[in-house]
């Protein structure tokens, strides 16, 4: 049994208060991304590992470190030999999350944009800096787009990879972003690179779900569940989606944790979510029997119960389809908004759980029904395939590096033209429009801790205080030595250490 | 009258259909404009060198 509780865990110290959130289905989201990057037209060679540290020359120079926390409360990271990462600041809804990641996306571009303006001076003028938001690069080495979500601790590890795998490994239906691979296309861009599911290890094996325990949070209360199978979306429906579903799935599997009982959700596991996550991946129609139940008879069983469609018979492969699980999960998801109403449209202060499950069933039934043109303008995967079989039309001697270089474009945040072009003719599908992305820049969401590290940062900088923080903690050095604990990611509002803090800096 | 209103009624309902059935169709051709909108763009996508693009976009050390 893998080690949970982290050694350096600090206690909660003199904290004698819960969260107030403990008791309710509010939830912190964040994504962590991992950027790849690559230089073409240069006139001499170019490392691009170089070329990273370049783009985050202007950064570093501040903050002496590999680690640097943004006035908007997110986190930039390089290191040498490392892909840039973003990582959001924490987020109560999945759309402020969204808007966060793409002020991620946005922040990144700039630098590459600088960073390309310097590299033109000695590198040519046709130096171009790719920054894509991808998963895997030409040589088959993967990278991930993580999502972080704080759960109640009282929610075990066997129940998340029974109840939760299964849930990850099928609603790549919707949330994959597609992949030309030497086998042809796939629904995701990650299945032939994650192998266990859930693991405590971070570099021998690569695990669907980690269970490192590092919370930044209180450990008594919660835990971060780090989930590293999701591809990297250029939809932002698709990231809203990936976020707000998991969501609801979270909230029956505590809730039912929580009260000791059955979610329903049991009959769902998987034999082998590895050889599952590939064969769905493989399965471009979304029809074939590509799931290993655990328990056939149980998974049936739960069909009837939450009347959800079923295909096939019960026979003796034990095998269904990713559809039949996404529908059993949104039949018991659904069941359980109608049930508790109000507590759980709270949960979320910005999106309503009842849309989301319209948008869930309507996307699912879309699939179901082979409708794949009125998803094109939302699923990643979709989209991206479309393009590829309209210009295999167009260009039969389309070959398979063409189809790689489509593939890749697609994802190039700075230089691709593929998804802007898409984007102009009308034919993505957008939630967030420029003015929100533009204040987050530079602005933390309101409603978590992120705006005490937002405003301590930006007073730091304004101050020429030296300062360091990470997720839980703000301290200043010189020239007075301060600081202060931000242990409970929903707390919004100052406590008398953090007003001591930001007094010490004005 | 009853009767004069409602076949006004249905009239103007089907014209609403043949409305909406135009918008359908205009929104079909409106579509398929857009896309070859794009493919045009990804056309000169592939104007580049491939093989370098895809090369050269080499990149261990993830997770």
């Amino acid at each position: 049994m893998p080690q949970l509780r982290d050694s350096s865990n600090q206690g909660p110290g003199n904290r004698t208060q819960r969260s107030a959130e403990y008791d309710s289905y509010a939830r912190i989201f964040g994504i962590e991304t991992e950027y790849g990057v690559s230089v073409t037209g240069a006139n001499q060679p170019c490392d691009p590992g170089q070329v990273a540290m370049m783009m985050f020359a202007p950064i570093l120079s501040r903050s002496r470190s590999t680690n640097t926390y943004l006035e908007n409360g997110s986190r930039l990271y390089l290191d040498v030999g490392s892909h840039p990462e973003y990582a959001t600041a924490e987020a109560r809804d999945p759309s402020q999350a969204l808007v966060q990641d793409l002020a991620g996306e946005e922040i990144m571009r700039r630098l590459v944009k600088g960073a390309q303006a310097r590299l033109r001076k000695t590198h040519g003028e046709h130096a171009t800096i790719h920054l894509f938001k991808n998963n895997v690069d030409s040589a088959g080495h993967s990278f991930g787009c993580h999502e972080n979500y704080l759960v109640r601790r009282y929610v075990s590890l066997p129940v998340i990879k029974q109840q939760l795998l299964p849930f990850l490994v099928t609603r790549q239906l919707f949330t994959g972003a597609g992949r030309v691979s030497d086998n042809g296309f796939e629904i995701t861009q990650r299945a032939a690179f994650l192998d266990e599911g859930v693991s405590s290890s971070t570099t021998r094996s690569r695990p669907m779900v980690n269970t490192r325990d590092e919370p930044h949070a209180d450990p008594d209360e919660f835990r971060r569940l780090h989930v590293i199978i999701g591809d990297s979306n250029r939809s932002q429906w698709a990231t809203f989606m990936k976020l707000a579903t998991t969501h609801l799935v979270l909230c029956v599997i505590e809730d039912a944790a929580c009260r000791g009982v059955s979610s329903g959700l049991e009959a769902c596991g998987l034999t082998d979510p590895s050889a599952s996550n590939q064969a769905m991946s493989a399965d471009l129609s979304c029809h074939q029997a590509t799931m290993q139940m655990e328990d056939i008879e149980a998974f049936r069983a739960a069909q009837q119960k939450f009347g959800t469609q079923i295909v096939g018979n019960a026979d003796s492969t034990g095998k269904v389809t990713a559809l039949e699980i996404q529908y059993l999960y949104w039949h018991i998801v659904s069941r359980f908004v109608e049930y508790h109403g109000d507590e759980l449209e709270n949960s979320l202060p910005h999106t309503s759980c009842k849309d989301i499950l319209n948008e869930w069933k309507r996307t699912l039934d879309a699939l179901s029904e082979g409708d794949f043109a009125s998803l094109s303008n939302r699923v990643d995967w979709v989209a991206k395939y479309q393009l590829l079989t309209q210009m295999e039309r167009r260009n039969p001697a389309l070959s398979p590096v063409q189809a790689q270089e489509i593939d890749l474009n697609y994802h190039d945040i700075a230089n691709g033209t593929i998804y802007p072009s898409l984007l102009k003719h009308g034919l993505m599908e957008t939630l967030v429009d420029d003015d929100a992305v533009e204040h987050a820049l530079g602005n933390p969401p309101t409603d978590t801790r992120a705006a005490l590290r937002g405003a301590f940062i930006h007073q730091a900088l304004h101050s020429g205080a030296a300062f360091s923080c990470d997720w839980t903690h703000l301290k200043t050095t010189t020239p007075i030595r301060c600081e202060a604990t931000l242990i409970d990611p929903f707390a919004s509002k100052p406590d008398s250490d953090y007003e001591q803090l930001m007094n010490s800096l004005r | 009258m009853a009767q004069q209103m409602k076949k006004q009624q249905q009239s103007a309902e089907s014209d609403n259909e043949i409305q909406e059935q135009v918008k359908k169709t205009g929104n079909v051709q409106e579509q398929s404009d857009a896309l070859d909108a794009v493919l045009d763009d990804i056309s000169s996508v592939l104007e580049t060198d491939a093989e370098q693009y895809v090369s050269s976009f080499v990149q261990k050390g993830g997770e």
